[in-house]
């Protein structure tokens, strides 16, 4: 192994992590900043178990609409992330439990995942490109989120099989890629896992309250009133 | 909305067919008015009742009255307002009587 | 049959480039009326910075809620398949919930958030230049969704669309930059505690008036509709369309609340449950409106304020209200739906539903459904009192708007596009092959009252209060 790989997989990840860490320590001090509303009502639900809902919601595509009849496209997005987690798992283990990769199945099933998910990247290009409406409120920052994500996945696809004897580059240029990715991410659209919690939790938490979220059962009753 | 034609004369409606300028109203307007939203084909003599009161009310005031109004300064019960104009008065009187819309979410 | 009719398709840009129309402002400002003079009323002043102003309050207003829903967003385009206008008009691509809720986010990441007060461009931020630019914002805001918040069910993310619409519509509403409807009812609202200007003299002669009727129609000389009457079981608030234009529904539950034995009243002020403050994004004339029933309520000791069928006026009463007004709810609030419940429940009213033989559906109205908790009340209602109830579908939670939410109702010249997108709602109707449609909510009355009429549907919307007095048994004694 080259230094300049040993240095790329260790100390100069870990300094991206850690300005990766700061930045949202900073972001979400700085959602926290906005002032935020007191509820005044009587319950009629539960908000906790609203917010648990509401935060389940990636897990249940059976609860909303556009996942329950759109299957294809709850099917690419859990294939997509599952990509993602994948490749950032890559990540530590390439440096740290290299030996997990010398298991052919292991690196196959990383392989497919990341290969799927390179091919539903492409297709989003597609689609976000294609369909007018979405080509309408599509950014630079979304096309290029985009399309580094799919050379990602493409070059973890090329990295995972450790192979330092054939070529180091495509773990190069894989160790490169994530250390910017740590960097570009908090100021761009892919941050969006950070504020799935806030979101849902605020959602969940107004609909809980007032019983609309997490199905109650039928026909209260009066009782008490 | 379409406009509407009274005998040749172009009569311009709202996007909720009540009256643009409320000047343009006559008695003919108020007959063609009734037909194409009320679908009212003959005005009875308790339509123009009806009417007439409430476009001396809006002439006075610049107001639709209440409908509490029109029921007692006509003498009909409530029932029969509804009957006479079946979209009820501010919807269907008011528009026949060539006010303009009232405000609030009617 | 709604397939037959062939909408005349709107251009947007005939929504976007209307004009702002200032007739009523000049006239309040030359009344001197009191709400403007003292500045709770905004006026329109073309010689204000209103962009730098609107960039202020921008930052004034927000809430750490809406800053998430605008970082949030990943431009999926999901909600897209949910909104009743993009989905009428696929091929509109300025439709989409997501678009209209782009325009107000760009102006917060131009000026709030980090990448684009550095690199705008980089995300599509942007500011508005000019007062002709904010006339666009309140076009969109206004005329382009009913603020149903079906989108937000449907988002992956949670992010509250109709809530940054509403927040845009507030802060435009601080510069008069609205719809001349939504300045006039406003302006009512604010001078004289309800939306419809109704007078002390009228309220109170109406519900006289409708006692009389009461008294003759069943010939029982102590039915009443008591007028702030102090230590009563609850206080009946309602829409002032229920006075103003058909106050049949007073009569209706005057008569239910009657037989069931309850001791009510009705406030001489604070009668108004409804608030427009909901629809303007105006948080100071909602907490008005709202605090003006609780007030009235602690005024007369009554342990409980019941909301007739209204369902913005719910929402704001019931919810949205009390944080408004940072008031403390202090006694339950309820809708009539379930004070009707109550009643049959628990046997203090006894109901034949042979009485109601027609095919009835209902619509749940989205301040009802998805912005309030009344799913199952209403349906446990309808299967009482009626004998050939149908499901809607789709239904509660996830049912279409009947298109005029959000004030659009009381603003003409959106009309068109409105009555364009309801093709999805008549279609809706139309397969539940019901004679009747029952909703809560007299916005909603008037909403599908005009499709059904522009569709041509074989339909009539009745509340359920109608449906209730109407299958009611009422022994003599
Ligand atoms: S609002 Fe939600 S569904 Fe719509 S584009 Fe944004 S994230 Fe996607
Ligand atoms: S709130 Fe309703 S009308 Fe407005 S964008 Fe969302 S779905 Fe469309």
């Amino acid at each position: 192994m080259s230094d300049l790989l040993r240095i790329l997989e260790n100390e100069f990840q870990i300094i991206a992590i850690s300005f990766l860490i700061f930045v949202y320590i900073l972001r979400i001090v700085w959602l926290f900043r906005f002032k935020s509303s007191k509820e005044k009502t009587y319950p009629e639900g539960n908000a906790k178990a609203g917010i648990a809902y509401s935060m389940l919601n990636v897990a249940m595509p059976w609860t909303m609409e556009t996942t329950r009849k759109k299957h294809f496209f709850y099917i690419q997005f859990v294939l997509f992330h599952l990509g993602v987690t994948l490749a950032i798992g890559a990540t530590f283990i390439i440096p740290y439990w290299p030996h997990l990769f010398e298991i052919k199945a292991i690196v196959w099933i990383f392989q497919f995942i990341v290969g799927v998910a390179f091919i539903v990247g492409l297709f989003r290009l597609y689609r976000r490109l294609a369909d007018a409406s979405i080509r309408l409120i599509s950014s630079w920052d979304d096309y290029f989120s985009l399309i580094l994500m799919i050379l990602y996945f493409a070059v973890a696809f090329l990295a995972i099989p450790i192979n330092y004897q054939r070529s180091e580059w495509p773990l190069i240029l894989f160790f490169a890629l994530t250390a910017f990715f740590l960097i570009y991410v908090p100021f761009s659209k892919i941050g969006h896992y950070l504020y799935y919690p806030f979101t849902r939790f605020f959602l969940g938490r107004t609909m809980g309250h007032r019983g609309v979220f997490a199905k109650k059962k039928k026909n209260r009753s009066t009782e008490g009133l | 909305m379409p406009d509407l034609e009274v005998k040749g004369k172009k009569i311009e409606l709202s996007q909720e067919g009540f009256l643009y300028n409320p000047q343009e109203w006559d008695d003919d307007v108020a007959r063609a008015l009734a037909k194409a939203e009320e679908g009212i084909e003959d005005m009875s003599e308790d339509h123009w009742t009806v009417i007439n009161y409430i476009r001396e009310y809006f002439l006075e005031k610049n107001l639709a009255p209440m409908v509490r109004k029109v029921c007692k300064n006509t003498g009909f019960p409530l029932k029969y307002i509804f009957e006479l104009f079946p979209s009820g008065p501010a919807k269907g009187a008011c528009k026949v009587a060539g006010l303009p819309k009232p405000d609030g979410c009617v | 049959m709604s397939e037959k009719i062939k909408n005349k398709r709107i251009k947007i840009e005939d929504i976007t480039n209307l004009p702002l129309e200032l007739e009523s402002q000049k006239k309040a400002s030359q009344e001197k009326i009191g709400s403007v003079s003292e500045g709770k009323l905004k006026l329109y002043n073309q010689q204000k910075k209103n962009v730098d102003r609107f960039r202020e309050l921008l930052s004034e207003k927000i809430t750490r809620q809406l800053a998430s829903s605008m970082v949030a967003c990943v431009h999926c385009g999901m909600c897209a398949e949910s909104c009743h206008y993009s989905l009428t008009r696929p091929d509109d691509p300025k439709m989409t919930p997501v678009y209209k809720a782009d325009q107000i986010r760009r102006i917060f990441k131009k000026h709030i958030d980090w990448t684009g007060r550095v690199f705008p461009k980089w995300v599509k931020a942007r500011s508005p230049v000019d007062d002709q630019d904010l006339n666009h914002l309140k076009n969109i805001v206004f005329g382009t969704c009913s603020a149903c918040r079906r989108c937000t069910f449907n988002c992956p993310m949670g992010v509250e669309t109709a809530l940054l619409i509403r927040f845009a519509r507030g802060i435009l509403t601080d510069l008069g930059i609205v719809p001349e409807g939504v300045f006039n009812v406003s302006r009512d609202q604010w001078e004289t505690g309800n939306q419809m200007a109704v007078t002390e003299e009228d309220y109170l002669d109406t519900l006289d008036w409708m006692k009389e009727e009461l008294q003759e129609e069943l010939d029982i000389p102590d039915i009443d509709i008591p007028i702030d009457k102090e230590d009563c079981d609850f206080m009946y608030t309602i829409n002032p369309r229920e006075i103003k234009f058909d106050p049949r529904s007073i009569s209706h539950a005057a008569k239910i609340f009657h037989f069931a034995g309850e001791k009510w009243t009705m406030p001489k002020w604070g009668w108004d449950q409804t608030n427009f403050g909901l629809f303007s994004g105006d948080d100071r004339l909602g907490a008005y409106v709202a605090k003006n029933v609780y007030e009235a309520a602690v005024r007369l000791r009554a342990k409980r304020i019941v909301i007739s069928e209204c369902g913005h006026g719910y929402r704001s009463t019931r919810w949205e209200g009390y944080n408004w007004a940072e008031y403390d709810q202090n006694i339950p609030t309820e809708s009539v739906i379930l004070t009707l419940m109550r009643y049959i429940q628990k046997g203090m009213i006894k109901v034949d539903p042979a009485k109601n033989p027609e095919p009835v559906t209902f619509h749940d109205s989205c301040n009802l459904a998805r912005s309030g908790d009344l799913l199952e009340a209403p349906r446990w209602v309808l299967d009482k009192v009626c004998t050939d109830y149908r499901e809607m579908f789709p239904n509660r939670r996830e049912n279409f708007c009947c298109t005029g939410g959000g004030g659009l109702l009381s603003m003409a010249e959106y009309r068109p596009l409105r009555l364009e997108v309801a093709k999805v709602k008549a279609e809706q109707l139309e397969a539940t092959g019901a004679k009747l449609v029952c909703t809560i909510c007299h916005n909603c009355v008037d909403g599908l009252t005009d499709l059904i009429k522009h569709y041509k549907l074989d339909m009539k919307v009745v509340q359920i209060l109608e449906l209730v007095s109407n299958s009611m048994v009422i022994r003599m004694p």
